[in-house]
């Protein structure tokens, strides 16, 4: 049998050094702002029973999830995402918190992608659910907080783009067709397939709802999208959806992040489990979406009564790599090396390590016989060396050192 | 600006979206003149085509490394991924079909069938949907091969023409999809690149559309 001692899992993978210290300066940056705004952070399990993830409609397909089971035989999933045990905690121990919660996690998820795609199975996210709040206030706030993460990464130019779930469930419902029709439409929105959804609505022949949902994969980019809408959806039960969204989007442009918003009326994504608005965050130079989120009002119980809801998720290890293109991380090397020459000077080397640190140096300790510290110095790049005799102290630079 | 970067299937889609590109007025000297290299510029179009195999276009326009791609419909069934699929242009059309040895009938009896083929996802959905377990053979060559050497009861190949079916005695059972080349779209470069890619795809049905009705035209003098 062959053994994989030495490698990682596929799709899964180390991070070494300026990678990993990027990931911690990204997750920073977004935890200071989640913070700054008064959210709380959360951490649940990184196992779960697979019921969690089994409520009504949470599409999740269980073929993807990593699954195992427990001593009892019970089914358990490693956590393929975050909001469904948030949804747990709220119907369990936040059951009576007074509304609204404002709660942020930053963890891993993970899912069984296609072999060799080159997609990533364990993805570091980090999310806010703003729990009990709904309408305009609540959207606005989400969405202008999306924006603020990516440009509080730096991140400019980016792209915010928000659409409505309910301007296609109206149109769906007015058509009347069964769950594998709607399911076959959505799916031709989604993947923006024009000719296939063209063909596959002749069947609903002129009906005003099919010829609007034919438009609606095609009606996304800015303002003008809206003027094209308006007279499109005219008469239909998305009208009034699509007034909503038109107000979100006018307030967003006055705000910062104004230029860097736009709509796409042909996002229907996960449709059984948001509600409301979605919105998608994305940046130059990575391939799919870093940011994605939406309003899911029926997803939350507290005491058996659905709780209005709106969240998002930032993929980290996108925006990492991204921050990390446009402002590498350096490999941090010590400010100073401390050198105890005999065993008698070992109380005061560690002494003075804490003292370094005090005064704001990163010191390292030579654990290695003191004629090997220039070379070692050297290699790693530390400039300055503290030889330490009995309690005599000796600060030498490396360059002075290695002479 | 940096150049959109177009990715296409290698051989006859290459060939006949190159002629697209031509009508539509772009300088495709560097794509006739390759050599050995795999990223050639359209100069006058910030234009930059990669060539590539038909499942590596979906690979690289999925990864955002390139922004359109032209691929086959069998290409993307076989596939799949997460992309925008915005045109169908009509040329390279074929269909997939379901073939076996001439006058056999498939569907009798209940012993469990064996079906060779070169694309396994898309044989496996086929029968699904029709709530049939078969037993699927990946064959990497001449699929034809397999039902002549007893190997399997049927195949679900590309058929163009049906000769080579019919060369072998073999013939369609049933069709399974049509075929054609489609143009598809990274999700981000669509958002972020709007007005450019919209123009270039809207430019290039037209010009297929265009061409589609001089054949029709063509047709309808010759038969006069």
């Amino acid at each position: 049998m062959p053994k994989y001692n030495l490698i990682t899992p596929e799709g899964t993978r180390d991070y070494l050094f300026e990678e990993a210290a990027s990931i911690g300066r990204t997750e920073q940056t977004i935890h200071h702002l989640f913070e700054a705004r008064g959210f709380s952070r959360v951490i649940t399990p990184a196992i779960e029973f697979l019921d969690v993830y089994n409520e009504n409609g949470h599409s999740i397909p269980v073929e993807y999830m990593y699954k195992l089971t427990d001593y009892k035989g019970r089914l358990m999933v490693i956590r393929p995402d975050s909001t469904m045990p948030i949804a747990r905690l709220c119907a369990t121990r936040l059951r009576d918190a007074a509304l609204p919660l404002r709660l942020y996690y930053s963890q891993s998820v993970y899912a069984q992608n296609r072999v060799l795609a080159g997609r990533r199975d364990e993805v570091k996210q980090s999310g806010v659910e703003l729990i009990g709040a709904e309408g305009l206030r609540a959207d606005l706030e989400m969405v202008s907080l999306a924006a603020d993460v990516l440009s509080g990464c730096r991140l400019k130019p980016f792209r915010i783009e928000i659409g409505h779930i309910g301007i296609f469930n109206a149109l769906a419902d007015a058509l009347h067709i069964d769950e594998v029709e709607r399911e076959q439409i959505r799916l031709y929105i989604e993947s923006k397939n024009y000719p296939a959804l063209d063909d596959y609505l002749v069947r609903f022949g002129d009906s005003h709802e099919a010829t609007v949902l034919r438009q609606l994969p095609r009606l996304f980019g800015t303002a003008q999208v809206f003027t094209q809408a308006q007279t499109l959806l005219a008469g239909t039960k998305a009208e009034e959806t699509l007034a909503y969204l038109k107000k979100l989007y006018e307030q967003l442009c006055r705000m910062d992040c104004g230029s860097m918003v736009s709509v796409d009326l042909g996002i229907v994504n996960r449709t059984d489990y948001y509600t409301g608005i979605v919105f998608k965050g994305y940046i130059e130079g990575h391939g799919e979406e870093v940011l994605s989120g939406g309003r899911y009002d029926r997803l939350i119980k507290q005491n058996g009564a659905y709780v209005p809801a709106i969240g998002f998720a930032v993929n980290i290890d996108a925006v990492a790599h991204a921050v990390n293109q446009k402002e590498p991380m350096e490999r941090a090397h010590a400010d100073v090396l401390i050198v105890a020459k005999d065993e008698e000077a070992l109380p005061h080397a560690f002494d003075l390590l804490s003292r370094y640190n005090e005064w704001g140096k990163t010191a390292e300790f030579f654990c290695d016989n003191a004629e090997k510290a220039r070379d070692y110095a050297a290699l790693r790049g530390i400039p300055k060396i503290v030889f330490l005799k009995e309690s005599q102290s000796e600060e030498v630079s490396a360059e002075e050192a290695s002479e | 600006m940096k150049p959109i970067r177009i990715a296409l299937t290698k051989g006859r889609l290459e060939k006949d979206t190159v002629a697209l590109f031509e009508t539509m007025g772009f300088d495709c000297t560097a794509l006739h003149n390759k050599g050995r290299r795999l990223i050639l510029p359209i100069p006058d179009a910030n234009i930059e085509v990669v060539l590539a195999k038909a499942a590596d276009v979906i690979t690289y326009i999925e990864h955002g490394v390139c922004d359109v791609g032209v691929v086959g419909k069998d290409t993307i069934m076989e596939y799949g991924g997460s992309f925008f699929e915005v045109a169908d242009l009509g040329f390279g059309a074929c269909r997939f079909a379901l073939a076996g040895k001439k006058g056999d009938d498939f569907y009798a009896g209940y012993a469990e069938k064996t079906i060779a083929t070169k694309y396994p996802n898309v044989t496996r959905q086929f029968f699904e949907k029709k709530n049939m377990d078969v037993n699927i053979v990946k064959i990497e060559g001449s699929v034809e091969l397999a039902p002549l050497l007893g190997l399997a009861d049927a195949i679900v190949d590309i058929v163009e023409t049906g000769s080579t079916l019919r060369e072998n005695g073999l013939e369609v059972f049933e069709e399974v999809a049509p075929i054609s080349a489609r143009v598809i779209v990274n999700t981000v470069s669509m958002k972020l690149d709007q007005q450019t890619i919209e123009t270039l795809i809207g430019n290039m049905e037209r010009h297929v559309r265009g061409k589609k009705y001089d054949d029709f035209h063509y047709q309808c003098k010759r038969n006069r």
